[in-house]
């Protein structure tokens, strides 16, 4: 019984960890219909910043939160700005050439980051403890992740339920013609919501590096992560999106116990490849966007 | 992912090193005895290759310093194969029939030297092989000769030290790749021979990520001692997810992970009482080891890790087995390398009639107040073992 609960409990926490690292895509989707392929690398740079600033400046990964948020903030207005609004969506091909443009992305940005860190895993040594509750040992800082996973995508919620700005996202996501009409610069949500899934990624870089440790090369595998969960929920959704996360780490978690680790990873990508069959809209994938 | 496919179109950035004649008894008449090999230089790979041309490098001084090979003088002709095993096949093709070259080192890691293996096979030249695989030393590549420990060798100390401790139970965690599974068997076949039983046994596949499941697992089948068959970010998974639920056992020990640097960074007090396997340490007591780590560290500003070791004993190998022959008869060299037995700075180096490595071992590792000592076998120990591992 003890087992089953901290089964049950691990799975909730990890993927409350897959939801904050899938939630920067959803929103780019939701709202650019941009099919981001440098997410994981995204993550891994905002990571690995945060290990530098533990290492050498000796902030905790908490407070390096901010910063991280900051500069992947930045470095997401310029990739929008610099690259993804300049290219031409109209016409046949056009999400493909934002697709091949976030590709060459994934490189530019791996790339950069072996150069920096170069190629060994790096990891941040925070909140390694175990949080006993009763006859329950949990793993605290997978809980500290989660619960900032889960923080943050309340606050994004409220950010777009609550505020004018929000809500003028979620008009671009709804109808880019319907919010131009309105009088909505639609170009500059799109490079703003860009950014803002950008700095989502980093600042998840800064708290799983402390939980999984990063490569200038894990980008990809991340990417994949991420953008399984966002399709399973129904691209855009957050709901559906947070449903997948959940589905995932608990999968994965009761696989590996019973199953064993080999058939964990399978398990859940062959429901997936059943979902793509029996539905392919994902999970909440009619109810609207963002 | 890995990404060397990068590397294929980025053509090979040839960078040619030459050391001029260190060695006034070198006969300057004759031309040099010119030795080949490509080096993963640049790209995710490099760090350890290059500890590897390092080791190289000082070799050829010290030959060249002690008058060369057969009189001549002795010089390295180095590509750059940026970690692509297509770009290495091409690199040694250029080395073998082009320049010529008169004898063939080998590039790091297995993947390269098994890319070229079937070419230098091809073309009769011996090649002493840092691949640790067991697989290409078994009669199909008769002219490579493995220069390093083979995998099912890395752990066995760390299980006669268990052993040695009178621990009885083993739950063993294996990466579900090449490497790991190879050295897993070799654990178990020690394992069986102690007469220690695997109460619990796991593969996982290498993009795991979350370990806490399998973690509790391996901890309900209660065993002494958990083993990891592992590299560096699996086995910081694990200790993680075992420090994280407090589970207990009376050691942990790792293949690949506690020997990497970045094992202690990345766990810090976790990593305490971690006990690891290397290949080699500076402070080994092997034959000529402190003339090297004083060599290598005054001329490269580092002290030499087990790639710089098994690379410099593997040209100074090659070296013995060509002055024995005295002449370039790539036949009479591997015979003379298959028969000779030495002391080298990384151990005693033996080989099988087909080439595999059976001299050189391995030495177990523990981290201890943020650094690595050498706790086994009892004769090489820099420190005394912490044993059992303490509560996290």
């Amino acid at each position: 019984m003890g087992t089953l609960v901290s089964l049950l409990l691990l799975g909730l926490m990890w993927g409350g960890v897959y939801l904050l690292m899938a939630q920067g895509l959803n929103l780019i989707y939701g709202v650019m219909r941009v099919v981001n392929l440098a997410h994981g690398d995204l993550i891994v740079m905002g990571g690995l910043i945060a290990f530098s600033l533990f290492h050498h400046a000796g902030l905790s990964p908490l407070l390096a939160l901010a910063p991280v948020f900051a500069l992947l903030f930045v470095l997401g207005l310029l990739i929008a700005a610099g690259v993804l609004e300049r290219i031409e969506e109209e016409g046949p091909r056009g999400e493909l050439r934002t697709l091949f443009a976030t590709f060459g992305l994934s490189y530019l940005l791996a790339n950069t980051s072996f150069l920096i860190w170069g190629g060994q895993f790096q990891s941040i040594p925070f909140l390694q403890g175990a949080l006993v509750l009763g006859p329950l040992t949990l793993p605290e800082g997978l809980a500290a992740a989660s619960a900032a996973a889960f923080a943050l995508a309340l606050l994004l919620h409220l950010f777009l339920e609550r505020t004018l700005t929000g809500k003028t996202i979620r008009a671009v996501a709804q109808s880019p013609l319907g919010a131009a009409a309105s009088g909505i610069a639609v170009r500059w949500v799109r490079v703003f919501t860009f950014a803002l899934g950008t700095a989502l990624a980093g600042a998840a870089g800064a708290l799983v590096i402390c939980l999984v440790p990063f490569q200038s090369a894990s980008g990809p595998d991340l990417t994949v992560q991420s953008f399984t969960l966002v399709a399973l929920g129904g691209l855009g959704n957050m709901l559906g999106a947070w449903l997948a996360a959940e589905l995932l780490g608990l999968i994965e978690v009761f696989a590996q116990y019973t199953l064993g680790p080999d058939a964990a990873t399978a398990a859940f990508y062959l429901l997936f490849i059943l979902f793509l069959i029996v539905r392919p809209q994902g999970l909440l994938g009619q109810a609207g966007r963002v | 992912m890995r990404r060397r496919s990068l590397a294929i179109l980025a053509g090979a950035s040839a960078l040619v090193s030459a050391f001029p004649g260190a060695g006034r008894k070198a006969r300057a008449e004759e031309p040099p005895i010119r030795i080949g090999c490509s080096i993963t230089q640049t790209g995710p790979y490099a760090a350890p290759a290059i500890f590897e041309l390092q080791g190289y490098q000082l070799a050829v001084e010290e030959v060249n310093r002690g008058g060369g090979l057969l009189g001549r003088r002795v010089e390295i002709v180095v590509y750059d194969d940026q970690g692509n095993p297509s770009t290495a096949v091409q690199l040694y093709q250029k080395l073998i029939y082009s320049d010529k070259v008169d004898l063939l080192l080998s590039p790091y890691e297995t993947d390269l030297m098994s890319a070229v293996a079937p070419i230098v096979t091809r073309a009769r030249i011996v090649m002493p092989s840092l691949g640790a695989n067991v697989d290409a030393f078994q009669g199909q590549y008769p002219y490579l000769i493995q220069a390093i420990t083979q995998t099912p060798r890395y752990m066995v100390p760390f299980v006669d030290l268990a052993a040695t401790r009178g621990y009885k139970t083993i739950a063993l965690l294996i990466q579900n790749t090449q490497f790991p599974q190879e050295l897993a068997q070799g654990i178990e076949a020690e394992a069986k021979a102690r007469g220690m039983s695997i109460v619990f046994r796991a593969t996982y596949p290498p993009t795991t990520t979350d370990f806490s499941a399998l973690v509790l697992k391996a901890a309900a089948a209660q065993p002494d001692v958990i083993i990891g068959a592992t590299y560096l970010a699996d086995a910081e998974g694990i200790v993680r997810a075992a420090k994280a639920q407090n589970i207990q056992a009376k050691m942990f020990a790792f293949s690949i992970g506690p020997v990497e640097p970045e094992f202690g960074s990345a766990l810090g007090p976790a990593a305490e009482g971690i006990l690891g396997t290397t290949l080699y340490f500076p402070t080994l007591h092997t034959k000529g080891n402190e003339a090297f780590v004083a060599a290598f560290t005054a001329k490269f500003g580092r002290a030499p890790d087990y790639h710089a070791a098994v690379a410099y004993a593997s040209l100074k190998v090659l070296a013995a087995a060509v002055a024995k022959v005295g002449k370039l008869d790539q036949d009479a060299i591997r015979d003379a390398l298959l028969h000779m037995e030495t002391d080298t700075v990384a151990g005693h180096f033996a080989l099988s009639p087909t080439g595999l490595q059976i001299g050189y071992t391995s030495y177990v590792l523990q981290w201890q107040k943020g650094k690595q000592e050498l706790v086994w076998p009892a004769d090489q120990a820099t420190a005394p073992l912490i044993d059992p591992h303490p509560a996290w």
